[in-house]
């Protein structure tokens, strides 16, 4: 097997990983980085992001504000000092990006625009069209090949990470041109691999999203946090749920029923004004517009799509062709191609599909896990900025100021570090390779992996959609522990090395079963409703008495994982009533007042 | 020894004469067509040095169906070869930006062959006064 | 719908295992298909369904990370943006991008066109530094315009496939490459032009285009490489003559 030794390993060469990367390379030159990546980096799924990135820079705008959109945002799950400190580096790293080359859009005198977003009360969200994470995505690949310590390790698979005297030392590659393995030895490990929605039937993810990272820490003992958090979008495609931006509301678009009716004023959202305010009917979160969606269906106000599918409009006429071809051209792009609808005379079928896993792996506010040496950044980790609800343009923020820090995190601690265990290392990369070897040769009993994929999709839509009951949830997890069973006895068809996808998609489907069980136990042990957790069955109400804390799922071998609870950090913002619309507005000026009073 | 072995496809020498690049040789081509144009004109210029026979004669020759119809196709190679030309123009030039937005190419190509015609026809209506 | 037509169309793969093949071979697939259904579902349904050692890249589904482009009938396209009711009744071509080594049957090598695109210093250089706390340089609309669209390239490599001059000279530094350099050179808070300069004369530099155009043609983003290569031919000339200047004044 081929070795290779470096300093800081970085897996995961999206936002998170390509920005930790940098950083890494700017904090201590003389270190060496490995950046190693299943794709090319451009490819990897921030570049699908649309919408933007928040970031206060408006005069009447206060970090105050986008903390405390955050924190009701998240229904009161933050870990609040992050998010105090998220906040106020938000901006910084926007320039940043900005100085790097970012072609944010512009207002006529050359400054920085922003749009609105749902939950935000003003306008912070930084935006370049609606390809703004395809630009960050770009950019940081781009401004890192200026950096020579940075080594890369393009469409290289990991297939474990190397842990020794209780360290994160290396991973175990698989070099997907060859179908050989290689061991990467280091003295600090960051994870920056992504969200893991592909779990999910209807999703808005790339194929590649399917939690490895979060499935590699997990196996080593490091407990996924508020796993039972996945967000819906609520403007996705039918069938395919590819993303329509939530810029588009950002912009002024309308959400209507199938009688043209603005529906969200139902769903104490309104009033509906022509022009949607913050927070308000379009502009509201995405776990209350999802689960409005799932309220029209139910009572039969929703179209349906040629594909069958329940959908309710996305409207963009008013906007006119000149805004909505300058500010939204992907959105027409899609429309247009993918659904032969022009959004200029022609409303936009959508529904909610799963986006984002706000929960992964446990890290501190400095990014390190509980497990000495392996750090974490963006989607894939649970920092706790997002707690029971995502705010849209915080993930991109997040990958920003947070990749920052793990990489700097990494090099300070791989500076004070021993040198790897070199022999020892070598000897678990060589039964790691052993293992994933098993899975590709093994005779198994004939059935595809394809299958499996398919059962665990399903049944976590069913089990754990936009609402919850605990029977559903459930037979989610007894499905699940049967698919985990049948995946030790999957055959796989293709026993070749050179460009093996079957045996890639087997190790990633081990990968998702993992992160999908933690899922479905984190979330019938929350016997409450909160953000994007939402039960139906006597549990409708948030349980601050009871469950104001963290889930942590904790891998066991063999079995279920183990479910226990953590206390959430609380500043300076006591669990309210969360409420958008007028009545979150009176709300926010009480809080004022009893402030101020 | 992985079993890694890229398979390197030859590129067909005939590559220019597939449907794909039709437009492409028809527009390589049709520069032959303005380089025996230019040889036609020369040859004129050259029976004048020669003397007035020289010229009759060649004057005789453009009035023979060969030379009409060597004309005919010259006359279409040169419009092929001045209509590709100015669809290409636009793509040799650094963006035109206008009032903050970028000009269409179409816009340019257009502006360009209705220079050109205007000043064909000047030539044109000069000759014939 | 239950009551929808399921149609089927033929595919027509083009196969190379480099474990078992001494060269490539077309595969015929058929695949029960429904009007929305794109080239990309198609091969993910044979791949499922039918035959799990068909390789082929793809992620975002949205023709924006640019991973699954493949010669659909002959023409560089991206799978998960071309339609199979587009290219009904079939049967339908698809071979990998043409101009690039096979890894395995419709994977490509990417790692060249990687390099070219590291090569040509993708990242601006700054005309005045300034720190991040001063806040970001500004830029008009306009300003924006001239460089906006080239920074558009989701790097697929269409535009490699569809232009023969790279097919005969792979070091040709291409469109895509030449797209990104010029993103850079027209960007208002760059200086690097000079730099980058030095890197495009010769042949392997902008000198095998032949402007056949279908480079701008095939980019399925609009970027409009040929634009940048031929802009850049212009001013390799210009700086081949003013150097030839240059020298006779210092001499």
């Amino acid at each position: 097997m081929d070795h290779f030794d470096t300093d800081i390993l970085i897996l995961g060469a999206g936002g998170a990983g390509l920005r930790a990367a940098i950083a890494a390379a700017e904090a201590a030159p003389d270190q060496r980085v490995a950046l190693v990546s299943k794709v090319y980096p451009m490819r990897s799924h921030t570049v699908a992001a649309e919408g933007g990135s928040a970031g206060v820079v408006q005069a009447h705008d206060t970090l105050d504000d986008h903390f405390n959109d955050t924190v009701s945002g998240g229904d009161w799950l933050c870990e609040q000092d992050v998010v105090e400190y998220f906040v106020s580096h938000c901006t910084r790293e926007m320039i940043q990006l900005e100085h790097w080359g970012c072609p944010w859009s512009r207002k006529p005198d050359g400054h920085v625009n922003v749009r609105a977003f749902g939950g935000m009360k003003i306008e912070r969200t930084w935006f370049a069209a609606d390809r703004s994470g395809f630009h960050i995505l770009h950019t940081l690949f781009q401004t890192s090949t200026k950096y020579k310590s940075i080594e890369r390790f393009d469409e290289y698979f990991c297939v474990d990470l190397l842990v020794e005297n209780g360290r994160a030392q290396g991973a175990v590659l698989l070099c997907l041109a060859t179908g050989e393995f290689c061991a990467i030895t280091a003295r600090a490990v960051v994870l920056a691999t992504g969200g893991a929605g592909r779990v999910f039937r209807q999703n808005t993810n790339g194929g590649i999203v399917t939690g490895d990272g979060m499935a590699l820490a997990f196996r080593h003992g490091v407990p996924l946090r508020d796993m039972e958090f996945v967000q819906y979008h609520p403007t996705c495609m039918p069938g395919s749920g590819v993303l329509f931006t939530e810029g588009c509301r950002g912009e002024g678009a309308f959400l209507l029923n199938k009688d043209g009716y603005r529906y969200l004023q139902d769903y104490g959202l309104g009033p509906a004004e022509p022009q949607p305010r913050n927070k308000y009917m379009e502009l509201g979160p995405r776990d209350r517009l999802s689960q409005a969606f799932w309220q029209e269906e139910r009572k039969g106000r929703t179209v349906t799509t040629p594909q069958g599918e329940a959908a309710v409009l996305l409207d963009l006429r008013h906007l006119g062709r000149k805004r909505i071809e300058e500010r939204l051209p992907l959105i027409c792009e899609l429309a247009r191609h993918f659904m032969g609808i022009d959004p200029v005379d022609t409303p936009i079928p959508v529904r909610p599909a799963v986006h984002y896993t706000m929960g992964g792996i446990l890290v501190g506010i400095d990014t390190a896990s509980p497990l000495p040496g392996l750090y974490a950044a963006g989607e894939c980790s649970s920092i706790g900025i997002h707690g029971a609800n995502r705010l849209g343009s915080n993930s991109l923020a997040e990958l920003s100021v947070f990749g920052r820090v793990a990489g700097e995190q990494a090099a300070a601690f791989a500076k004070g570090a021993a040198a790897a265990e070199i022999p020892a290392l070598l000897d678990r990369a060589r039964a790691a390779e052993a293992r994933a070897l098993g899975l590709l040769n093994g005779k198994g009993g004939g059935e595809r992996h394809s299958v499996l994929r398919k059962e665990m999709a399903d049944s976590l839509e069913k089990g754990c959609g936009i609402y919850r009951l605990g029977d559903e949830m459930q037979q989610a997890c007894d499905r699940l522990a049967d698919l985990r069973h049948r995946y030790d006895g999957i055959t796989i068809d293709d026993k070749s090395r050179a460009w093996n996808t079957d045996w890639i998609s087997a190790l990633e489907l081990g990968y998702q079963l993992d992160v999908a069980q933690a899922m479905a136990h984190s979330a019938i042990a929350r016997k409450e409703s909160r953000g994007a957790h939402q039960r139906l069955d006597g549990y409708t109400q948030r349980d601050d008495a009871n469950y104001l804390r963290h889930s942590l799922a904790h891998y066991r071998k063999g079995a279920s994982p183990e479910i226990s609870y953590s206390p959430v950090t609380i500043t300076r913002s006591p669990p309210g009533q969360r409420a958008y619309g007028a009545l979150g507005e009176q709300l926010e000026h009480a809080r004022k007042e009893a402030t101020h009073g | 020894m992985s079993e890694r072995r890229p398979y390197v496809r030859r590129q067909s020498r005939l590559w220019w004469a597939s449907r794909t690049y039709r437009g492409y040789t028809l527009r390589e081509l049709s520069g032959v067509g303005v380089a025996v144009y230019g040889a036609v004109l020369l040859a004129g210029l050259d029976s004048v040095r020669r003397g007035p026979d020289a010229y009759a004669a060649f004057v005789g020759w453009l009035s023979t169906p060969v030379a009409i119809v060597l004309h005919l196709v010259l006359l279409a190679a040169m419009l092929l070869h001045g209509l590709t030309w100015f669809q290409t123009l636009p793509k040799t030039m650094p963006r035109l930006i206008v009032g903050g937005q970028a000009v269409p190419q179409k816009t340019i190509t257009n502006a360009a062959i209705g220079l050109a015609m205007l000043c064909s026809l000047a030539l044109v209506i000069g000759a014939l006064s | 719908m239950a009551d929808r037509d399921r149609l089927t169309i033929e595919l027509w793969i083009l196969r190379y295992r480099p474990a078992q093949d001494e060269e490539p071979h077309f595969v015929s697939y058929t695949v029960t298909y429904t009007e929305e259904m794109s080239v990309l579902e198609a091969l993910q349904s044979i791949k499922d369904e039918q035959d799990g050692s068909l390789s082929f890249r793809w992620s975002c589904r949205m023709a924006i990370c640019g991973s699954c482009g493949m010669m659909i009938d002959g023409t560089p396209k991206l799978a998960c943006s071309t339609f199979l009711r587009d290219l009904a009744p079939g049967p339908v071509k698809i071979a990998p991008l043409e101009n690039f080594p096979i890894e395995r049957d419709l994977v490509v090598t990417v790692a060249d066109f990687v390099k070219k695109i590291e090569s040509i210093y993708p990242f601006i250089m700054p005309k005045e530094t300034k720190p991040v706390e001063a806040g970001e340089y500004l830029q008009t609309p306009a300003q924006m315009a001239a460089y906006e669209p080239f920074s558009d390239c989701i790097n697929c490599m269409l535009c490699y496939a569809a232009c023969p001059q790279f097919g005969a000279n792979p070091d040709f530094i291409g469109p895509g490459a030449m797209a990104l350099l010029q993103r850079y050179n027209g960007d208002s808070r760059d200086a690097g032009s000079r730099e980058r300069l030095d890197l495009i004369h010769g042949e392997d530099g902008v000198w095998s285009c032949t402007a056949v155009g279908l480079c701008s043609e095939a980019c399925p983003k609009l970027v409009d490489p040929a634009n940048a290569v031929n802009q850049n031919k212009t001013n390799s000339a210009f700086d081949f003559f003013l150097r030839g200047l240059r020298k006779e004044n210092h001499s």
